[in-house]
């Protein structure tokens, strides 16, 4: 298990360093030259202009620079931000946790709310409570979380006014009120999740109830609960753990509009100010971590599925 | 009936016949496909709305009831006659804007989804075609690209490329391609190997040609459902850029943009965020409901059959009609065994009687089970034989209640097991019997135990669901049974998954889990077919030498009378869901009395025969639903008159011991074959 755990670390490292390079090379495209930004804007003397240059090394060759940035990358230092002059590493760590908490929140509402309606509509796969659970898990697929996030709000924050309509409070400041801001966002986010995984379970778990182990399992004498979630469950979660990494790429995605609905001061949120003021060192720093976090999560997903599959883990 | 029997095989069967389909003709199967989706309601609705929305869109220019970007009504006027949907913040009317939305969403999907099939498809087909280096280095850099999470790469693209739609759709575009390329890349992997394609290769095609005339239309069909689901993941992808201000322009319209205006007006103004997110969610419902339905009807996937009757899970649902005229013959026989003077044989150990057995299928319904009757003695081994299709392993599967309500539905008859009808028993009751007092034996060794669970753990659990034992008398218990069924270091072979073992040792587990209990029956159903013939030897000794040891009764469940010779005491002969002669071994071997019976000794092969040609039945068995009236076996049978078609035969009992449906048994043994 942890040989296979080093192998695909070590495969990540390729994967990482063309990717680094990307992003680079995009921020390379980049229109406007920060150069004139830190000087001072469009006004700056072509002088001073010429000094940041120099003093920022943009002169040098392209890979010069890139193994520059690379090499401070490696030690969690991307610089300071064009605009404001501040530490990107310090701004990462100030927004990562509002992220993260959506995230995690948003896995956890998934797992919490497809897990079972994918289990009991798989196992009567056909009948009419099948029918109307994959019907909500249609929905549940096409409507755009940020359509969704504003109907809560709507709902939820202003209607009913159960639960902040926007804003992040910190988990050390009130953890009741962290978990009250961060609630909706992750309902928003975490629907589609949901309604995916409820449709592969579904799918799966139907399939698999028809195999002939199954049989075997109810010609044991084994209780209904025993056949469904012992024998059939484990076998149909294999695929749904693909499904689930391969959706968390979504996931990340999703953070950044959603984090603009609620107003929380994450990872997108930062992103985004910096692409409107073409900030590129925050560009560039939150780009890589989303990379690191979303690569780290598909390592996790093959560890979970080596777990449940035998086949993988005894090869 | 077949998805019961032989699930792997007609799954096997199912993707062999796709194959050829696929390469032998390319317009029969899609008519085909089109005609399973035009069947499918939903499908056509969802596939109605979007042919409306493009529509809309190429004429949206005409009927636009206002210009989108004239400010020329009062803002947040309620839908009206002349504003269907009311006005926006700006006084514009929202009917229309909305409309100019639809231009957007329309060419962001297509325009998108189109350039990205432009770049990925000859992309994958290279790779796929290639493999090797070639193969390896693009994957890498699609690898590099899908560890972007799709948006943020989509944002970053949007940003360097400035704030725009083109901008945002080339983004989007290219956030698509290493989806669509792996796609194709893995269907042209799988096909560039197949003979069709060496054949063209090896008489000089132009790669070109091979690659888009003989490969491409053979990895269509997945391309054309993820087109589909393409198309609204990209019509989501170019809303949520302009909702972030990095699509579609102000005042230009998009529904993007229209959703942010309209949150920024939601505490007063709720309706503004309406028209447009309904658009958007009704347009992605539809591209999915379409994409979902081309998968079905394209059958890239298996769906469940929604079968009409009665539900149950894990149990054959009892629907009998004769259940009271069961308990009149009830108490006809009690009466009977009270007269005095009458010498009554030991009771049976298992007695099925006139067992029905429905299969619901299009609506209507097969009988393929009809009046099956027989007796198990106690440590008797009565096999049940017959070709594939005669209803052995169903009428096995029935007993113990294993057959999928739906389809199937046991209509009639009693099985006596013990003084109780296991018919009338309920799940909790009948959880007891399986695996304690009757066990059962798979065809299939290979897929009969769990994947995903060591040997161990699936014998301990069969050992603790009827016995109050510990865990480690459980263990013990188990590694006994493995001992006993000759398995070699028993202990070790504990922690072993399936997989790790020979079809045989994992048919000796699955003797050995059905044995765990100490039943009184067995029941097992072809358990030889999938092994090969010395591990069948070996099977079969096995089983023989446990009856002994254990003192169980064996329903031996075989189309194999070769083995019947070796193993049983008494037979059962089936034939198109009935029983057509009982006998004990000897008797039916040295003087059958039904012609099929006799066909299917003269069938068995034999090594004195060498050189000499197989002798086979022509023709199959009728399956249910095509059963002649009268003799079910008439059509193939080499003594057939007249009076055989006239009316169903009887089974008719022929001494004490034997029995046989067939007008003609009696002279059966003095007529030449017609």
């Amino acid at each position: 298990m942890l040989a296979m755990i080093l192998r695909r670390a070590v495969t990540m490292v390729p994967v990482l360093l063309l990717v680094s390079l990307l992003v680079f090379g995009l921020m390379a495209l980049l229109p406007g030259d920060p150069a004139v930004t830190i000087a001072g804007g469009p006004n700056a003397s072509l002088e001073r202009i010429e000094s940041v240059r120099e003093q920022l090394g943009l002169n040098d060759p392209f890979f010069v620079q890139y193994f520059r940035w690379l090499g401070e990358a490696l030690q969690f230092n991307f610089g300071e931000s064009l605009v404001t002059g501040k530490s990107v590493s310090a701004g990462i760590v100030t927004a990562l946790p509002a992220t993260l908490s959506i995230s995690i929140g948003a896995i956890i509402f998934g797992i919490v709310i497809g897990v079972p309606v994918g289990v009991l509509s798989g196992m009567r796969a056909g009948s009419s409570l099948d029918r109307s659970l994959i019907f909500g898990a249609v929905l549940g697929i096409a409507i755009p979380n940020f359509w969704l996030a504003m109907l809560l709000v709507l709902l939820f924050g202003i209607t009913l006014a159960w639960l902040p309509a926007v804003g992040y409070v910190q988990f050390a400041a009130d953890p009741i009120e962290w978990l009250r801001t961060i609630t909706m966002p992750s309902i928003a986010l975490g629907t589609f999740i949901a309604a995916s995984l409820a449709r592969q379970i579904r799918g799966e778990l139907s399939e698999v109830m028809q195999r002939s182990y199954i049989r075997t399992a109810w010609a044991k004498g084994a209780a209904p609960r025993r056949v469904v979630l012992k024998h059939a469950m484990k076998n149909a979660a294999i695929p749904a753990v693909t499904v689930l990494g391969v959706q968390l790429g979504g996931l990340l995605g999703g953070t950044v509009i959603i984090e603009q609905i609620f107003a929380l001061p994450g990872l997108g949120t930062y992103l985004l100010g910096a692409i409107t003021a073409t900030d590129m060192p925050i560009i560039m720093g939150v780009t890589t971590i989303f990379v690191i976090v979303y690569m780290v999560v598909s390592l996790l997903m093959d560890v979970v599925y080596a777990i449940l599959n035998p086949k993988v883990r005894i090869s | 009936m077949s998805n019961n029997v032989g699930t792997n095989t007609s799954a096997i069967a199912r993707k062999e016949l796709k194959k050829l389909e696929s390469a032998t003709a390319s317009i029969s199967p899609f008519r085909r496909a089109l005609q399973r989706f035009a069947r499918n309601p939903v499908a056509m609705i969802a596939t109605g709305y979007l042919v409306l929305m493009i529509l809309v869109a190429i004429f949206g220019p005409f009927i636009m009831p206002a210009d989108p970007t004239a400010q020329t009504s009062i803002p947040f006027l309620p839908p009206s006659g002349e504003h269907w949907l009311g006005t926006d913040d700006l006084g514009r009317d929202t009917a229309s804007r909305l409309i100019a939305g639809a231009i957007v969403s329309v060419r962001a999907g297509f325009q998108t989804v189109g350039l990205a099939l432009l770049v990925a498809v000859p992309l994958g087909l290279i790779a796929g075609y290639f493999a090797g280096q070639v193969d390896n280095i693009f994957m890498r850099i699609m690898d590099a690209i899908n560890s972007f999470p799709a948006l943020i790469l989509a944002l970053v693209i949007a940003a360097v490329l400035g704030p725009g739609l083109d901008n945002a759709m080339l983004a989007i575009a290219i956030v698509l391609v290493p989806g669509i390329m792996r796609l194709v890349r893995a269907s042209t992997l799988a096909v560039a190997q197949e003979t069709y394609v060496e054949a063209s290769r090896s008489i000089g095609t132009p790669i070109w040609y091979i690659l888009f005339r003989r490969i491409l239309p053979s990895v269509l069909s997945p391309v054309i459902v993820a087109v589909t689901l393409l198309l609204g993941i990209a019509l989501i992808a170019e809303a949520s850029l302009s909702f972030l201000g990095l699509g579609t322009q102000p005042p230009d319209p998009s529904w993007g943009n229209m959703l942010k205006r309209g949150y920024a007006f939601m505490l007063t103004q709720p309706f503004q965020m309406i028209p447009a997110g309904v658009a958007i969610a009704l347009a992605v419902l539809s591209f999915n409901l379409v994409g979902d339905a081309l998968r079905d009807a394209l059958g890239l996937v298996e769906q469940p059959t929604r079968v009409a009757g009665k539900r149950k899970l894990g149990m054959t649902v009892v629907d009998r009609a004769d259940r009271v005229e069961v308990a009149d013959q009830d108490r006809a026989d009690l009466e009977t065994s009270n007269e005095p003077g009458v010498i009554h044989e030991p009771q049976p150990l298992l007695s099925v009687q006139n067992l029905a057995v429905e299969f619901a299928k299009n609506n209507h319904r097969l009988t393929v089970l009809s009046g099956v009757s027989f007796d198990v003695k106690e440590k008797e081994i009565m096999a049940l034989v017959g070709e594939s299709g005669s209803g052995k392993s169903v009428t096995s599967l029935a007993i113990m209640r294993l057959l999928p309500s739906p389809p199937a539905r046991i209509t009639g008859g009693r099985a006596m097991f013990e003084g109780k009808d296991l018919l009338d028993l309920d799940f909790a009751a009948m959880q007891k019997v399986r695996g304690n007092d009757i066990s059962m034996v798979f065809q299939d060794p290979m897929s009969s135990l769990n994947p995903t669970y060591t040997i161990g753990n699936q014998l301990i659990e069969s050992v603790r669901l009827h016995q109050a034992v510990s865990a480690k008398e459980a263990r013990l218990r188990a590694i006994e049974l493995l001992d006993l069924v000759r398995i070699p270091a028993a202990a070790e072979r504990m922690n072993d998954f399936p997989h790790q073992l020979s079809g045989g040792m994992r048919q000796r587990v699955l003797i050995a889990m059905a044995l765990v209990n100490r039943p009184k029956l067995l029941i097992a159903d072809e358990p030889t077919t999938a092994l090969d013939v010395t591990v069948q030897a070996q099977v079969l000794s096995l089983l023989h030498s446990l009856r002994e040891e254990l003192g169980m009764a064996v329903i031996f469940v075989t189309h194999d009378l070769g083995v019947v010779a070796d193993i049983a005491d008494r037979v059962s002969v089936m034939y198109a869901g009935q029983i057509v002669e009982q006998s004990p071994v000897h008797e039916l071997f040295s003087e059958p009395r039904h012609p099929y019976t006799k066909k299917l000794l003269t069938a068995i092969p034999q090594s004195s025969m060498k050189g000499e040609r197989l002798a086979t039945i022509p023709g199959i068995v009728p399956p249910p639903g095509k059963w002649p009236t009268g003799c079910r076996f008439k059509d193939r049978c080499d003594f057939a008159v007249e009076a055989c078609g006239t009316a169903p035969v009887q089974l008719e009992l022929l001494s004490d011991t034997r029995t046989s449906r067939c007008i003609r048994a009696h002279e059966l043994q003095t007529i030449e074959v017609a």
